[in-house]
């Protein structure tokens, strides 16, 4: 995004507060001077892990901070995009929230101007020396220190199921580039009745970061940075989305008409050998009885992505016109401490951010995660989940492999990639 | 008036509606197996659920590969809409109610006057039947977040009132915004009808020396209740059905529809999901299903008028 | 009316000139109409100018929209693509999804009026369990286009979907139907058609039914056969049922944003199913781009109008209004 552009934005938000909008709108803006106001958490964490995931962190919160009230919004049943808009008609009201839910990086672009400064009063030297270089990179706006990075999910992971794969003679430790994974379900194909590579296309997204981990492991880190600064290489974006084609080729039949879920089930039912995805898939693995880690389903680092870490994150962003702004700032720090990180990561599957977290509390395969998080040299961060690219890049980016979902055409799709950045 | 057609052998005759019965039949399947199938998916057990015979009936043990008989996807699906329902429900009857009683409303005020601008006012009414709601979007979002202070009036009406919730806001925005969309339809429903209401009684009325309002109340609107049939069934089924207005009012949260609710269903359950898919979309469908069956002859009639 | 309601005046004494006694009347009937009118005043052709303001803002949902500079940079986007002010990447016109909005409708309607008048003179035909019949091909229409993509994203799917099931069971392999570039849109247009098809059946069936049964046996008796008789006789006379059917049916088509948000479960549907309804909600709600959503959404305002204008105009012209 531009300065100029950023400017514009500046402009009609203070506008906005002189017109009297938030008078109009009937609501409190403003403020600020009461510390003792209750802090405004706006969350879409409303089931299943990631509601025992914030309601252990703010309880570790409450336990250490008792004087401090709470008036946690969640978001029922929303999408994170839902999410967005709550904040767009709230700041639209000059009444933002305390602070939400959101990815970090280049997403912090679409509400840049409401976020204010908070280096120094969260991020201390403490959280600056313990959060490694991409994480601490992703809470700056321009160079600011605007949000705290709560917990990571891993892109680059490919999951198995251990029995198929025995079937069907494939080692997954050996294989060691994209073109290997083809190769291996192949083998799965010949040898075993099981789909081989366990995959949705009725929404793009699971393309996008099939397709992302795929340009990591073929381009290599220069090329996938080259590529979210703009300046991708349309042969590379090429190759790895003629990668994706490749493997199209052996997702399940009905791909276009199920969810992830469905596909998640697949491979925990032993009908497919490999998924790719996120490692909240996981988070589905440790759920069900008698399939374990292990025993029955495995990861490997997405071959040829070995050394990098390509990070999903959530985080809480500080807002200017803060309702709160010591209770919210009291409320990041903990977000930002390693206690408060290890009660939220341990509920929702993730890892920590923090380098120094005590993980014994986490299980086995957050574990091993968190071993190669602290040991990776680069942490990219993912294009599909908002922190590499803005969010009208992204836009872009959807809509072209919405098309891509389409017709397979990797040329098509590679100049419209390229083409995203303008 | 199948007597015009008689005639020719008979044999070809009955050849004739046997073949006509049979393309009959093929069609009414036509419609119907997509619910059938859909029914049949249902109430099948998640586990057991391979869908080699989806439109089949789950008959394990007796028929193998069928899939057992289970109601749990309906108990599930309950669970994942019982909130939007209840909102669906609170939105629907209101909404209904009150697009009918103005649209019946307007068009008798447009109808037993002689006025020559009455016209005009009509064609504003039945053009805004088709103005697509996309073309309304934005400003209502506008309007309904930004400039009336509806949510801050239902703060302390929530805290004061039993069974208020602050998020009822927004549904009794989607209220009066389907409210003010219903009207145009209904006006042009009820005005069919007004326009063959007799004449003379009125006229009688009116030498009696009865009001505008008289004549409404006491002669008009009892001779309406048919038509208030036709009418509540048709908005009934295009409040109920509607996800695009909840989707920009609403938005999402605590008073999400039933619509809004069924489209993400199954996403965030894991396991094989067609099942619990089909009977979510039956659960959601079967107030409009139940009313059409029941009372679809009448609403077929009424709009046709 | 008006000649009772003269006399009345005059004979109570009240002024009674013509014009007087049409205000008056008017007024009187404000009550019942003034209501309902402000209402759909205000949220409906209130909301459609703002809304044509709002398209020629810069509006981005940050602060509240720019009044003060409005022009036509939108529009010049929306036909010619470009880089707008408000923006920093080009934006796409809205070609691709005004000519699969086209196309839609045209396929869409033509084919439930062909099946709606088949049908209609099927059931016309003295047939037995009528009520049965026309309940059960209106049925689909009291189904919500969520509900409706439900069923038919498991009809389509290629493996436990009923349709390529029957396709494997003639041999053929499996089709894939839902993100298939060639046969997306259609697959659209098929599942509305089995929606709304009974529509234009109910139509059609009330229009013969209002022919009277003489045309029939007139026909009969110049020795017509039947398939000739309703060519020469009938359908002619079905003109103004197959225009109201039209408009009802194209409105239902401009609303097809439900089915698709439901089948492609958000606001992507691809290029080769992106109408004008999708491209405007994604513009305003997905991509914040509000002003030009706006846009959009006056394209779509206008071809509403192109189809009801003429519509209306010929009911003024009837004096059916």
């Amino acid at each position: 995004m531009s300065g100029n552009h950023t400017t514009t934005r500046r402009k009609i938000l203070k506008g906005a507060g002189a017109a009297g909008i938030a008078g109009l709108a009937g609501c409190s803006g403003g403020g600020g001077d009461s510390g003792s106001e209750p802090i405004e958490l706006l969350h879409a964490w409303s089931s299943g892990d990631g509601n025992a995931a914030i309601g252990a962190l703010i309880k570790g919160f409450q336990d250490a901070h008792p004087d401090v009230e709470f008036a946690e919004e969640p978001v029922n049943g929303a999408a994170r995009g839902n999410l967005d808009q709550v904040v767009s008609n709230r700041l639209q009201a000059n009444d933002p929230p305390s602070t939400f839910q959101s990815w970090p990086g280049k997403t912090l672009e679409k509400f840049g101007e409401a976020y204010a400064d908070i280096e120094g009063d969260v991020w201390t030297d403490d959280l600056k020396s313990n959060y490694l270089p991409g994480p601490k990179r992703q809470a700056q706006l321009d160079g600011t220190y605007v949000t705290v990075p709560l917990n990571i999910h891993r892109i680059n992971n490919l999951f198995y199921n251990v029995p198929v794969l025995e079937e069907a003679g494939v080692d997954p430790d050996s294989l060691s580039s994209p073109a290997d994974v083809v190769d291996a379900c192949e083998a799965v194909a010949t040898n075993t009745d099981a789909v081989p590579f366990a995959q949705q296309t009725s929404g793009a997204w699971s393309t996008v970061q099939l397709w992302e981990t795929v340009l990591l492991a073929e381009a290599g880190i220069g090329g996938y940075r080259s590529f979210i600064e703009g300046n991708g290489d349309t042969e590379q974006v090429r190759a790895a989305l003629e990668n994706v084609v490749a493997l199209s080729d052996y997702y399940p039949g009905d791909a276009s008409s199920i969810s992830f879920t469905e596909a998640n089930t697949m491979v925990m039912e032993g009908d497919a050998a490999f998924i790719h995805q996120g490692d909240w898939a996981a988070g589905a693995y440790s759920g069900a009885d008698e399939f374990n880690y292990g025993d029955d389903w495995g990861q490997v680092t997405y071959p040829g992505t070995s050394g990098s870490y390509l990070l999903n994150m959530d985080s809480f962003p500080y807002f200017a016109d803060n309702p709160s702004p010591e209770a919210t700032k009291t409320f990041l720090s903990y977000c930002g401490s390693a206690e408060g990180q290890v009660l939220f990561n341990r509920e929702k599957g993730s890892i920590p951010p923090r380098k120094d977290a005590d993980v014994s509390s986490l299980n086995a395969f957050q574990q091993d995660q968190y071993d190669d998080f602290t040991s990776a040299e680069n942490q990219p961060p993912s294009v599909q989940h908002g922190l590499a690219v803005s969010p009208g890049v992204s836009t872009n980016i959807a809509s072209a492999f919405s098309s891509f979902l389409e017709n397979y055409d990797a040329e098509e799709t590679a100049n419209e990639l390229v083409d995203a950045f303008q | 008036m199948s007597d015009a057609f008689a005639g020719g052998s008979d044999r070809r005759d009955r050849l004739k509606r046997v073949a006509l019965y049979a393309v009959l039949v093929a069609m009414a399947g036509f419609y119907l197996i997509p619910i059938e199938t859909g029914l049949m998916t249902a109430i099948t057990s998640p586990e057991t659920y391979t869908g080699q015979t989806p439109f089949l009936p789950p008959l394990e043990p007796l028929v193998s590969g069928t899939g057992s008989f289970s109601l749990a996807p309906w108990a599930n699906a309950f669970d994942g809409l019982a909130r939007g329902l209840a909102n669906s429900f609170i939105l629907v009857v209101p909404a209904t109610v009150l697009s009918g009683l103005l649209g019946s409303m307007a068009a008798y005020g447009l109808t037993n006057v002689e006025w020559r601008g009455q016209i005009a006012v009509y064609v504003l009414f039945i053009a805004g039947i088709f103005i697509p709601y996309q073309a309304v979007l934005v400003p209502l979002t506008q309007f309904w977040y930004n400039v009336v202070p509806l949510q801050a009036a239902f703060g302390p009406l929530a805290a004061a009132v039993p069974l208020v919730q602050e998020y009822h806001w927004k549904l009794v925005a989607l209220i009066v915004t389907h409210t003010a969309y219903g009207i145009p339809i209904c006006t042009l429903l009820f005005r069919a009808h007004y326009k063959k209401l007799s004449d003379e009684m009125i006229e009688a009325a009116r030498l009696d020396g009865a009001s505008v309002s008289t004549i409404y109340r006491r002669i008009v609107l009892p001779l309406s209740v048919p038509m208030f049939a036709v009418v509540f069934i048709y908005q009934f089924t295009q409040i109920w059905n509607d996800l695009l207005f909840a989707l920009t009012i609403v938005q999402f949260g605590d008073a999400s529809v039933v619509t809004q609710e069924l489209v993400g269903i199954g996403v965030s359950q894991s396991g094989t999901n067609f099942p619990l898919r089909m009977a979510a979309a039956l659960l959601a469908a079967l107030p409009t299903l139940v009313v059409y069956v029941l009372f679809g002859d009448k609403f077929a009639k009424g709009v046709t008028a | 009316m008006l000649e009772t309601l003269k006399d009345r005046y005059s004979r109570t004494g009240e002024e009674s000139t013509v014009r007087s006694l049409l205000d008056r009347e008017s007024v009187r009937s404000a009550p019942f109409w003034g209501p309902p009118f402000l209402l759909v005043a205000l949220f409906v052709y209130g909301a459609v100018v703002w809304n044509g303001v709002l398209s020629l803002t810069d509006f981005t949902g940050i602060g509240s929209p720019d009044y003060g500079t409005l022009d036509f940079e939108n529009y010049v986007v929306a036909f010619t693509g470009g880089t707008p002010t408000w923006s920093d990447l080009t934006v796409d016109p809205i070609w691709n999804s005004a000519q699969n909005t086209v196309v839609l409708m045209i396929v869409f309607a033509a084919v439930c009026l062909a099946l709606g008048l088949v049908l209609a003179i099927l059931v016309d035909r003295g047939i037995r369990f009528e009520n049965t019949f026309r309940t059960i091909y209106l049925l689909p229409m009291s189904l919500s286009f969520v509900v409706t993509a439900k069923f038919w994203l498991y009809m389509y799917n290629p493996q436990t979907g009923l349709i390529n099931i029957g396709i494997q069971a003639l041999g053929f392999g499996p089709v894939e139907f839902v993100q298939n570039p060639e046969l997306k849109l259609g697959a659209v247009a098929f599942a509305l058609i089995w929606q709304f098809s009974g529509y234009a059946m109910i139509v059609y069936l009330a229009a013969l039914r209002g022919i009277p049964s003489s045309h029939f046996e007139a026909a009969r008796v110049d020795g017509a056969s039947t398939v000739r008789m309703y060519r020469r006789v009938i359908v002619p006379q079905l003109r103004t049922a197959t225009v109201s059917a039209l408009v009802v049916i194209t409105v239902f088509a401009l609303k097809a944003f439900d089915f698709l948000f439901s089948m492609y479960g958000g606001y992507q549907p691809g290029p080769s199913a992106d109408i004008l309804a999708t491209r405007m909600v994604r513009e305003a709600y997905a991509n914040q781009n509000w002003a030009y959503g706006s846009t959009i959404a006056v394209v779509l305002f206008v071809m509403a109008l192109f189809i009801i204008a003429p519509y209306i105009y010929s009911q003024y012209r009837r004096g059916e209004l």
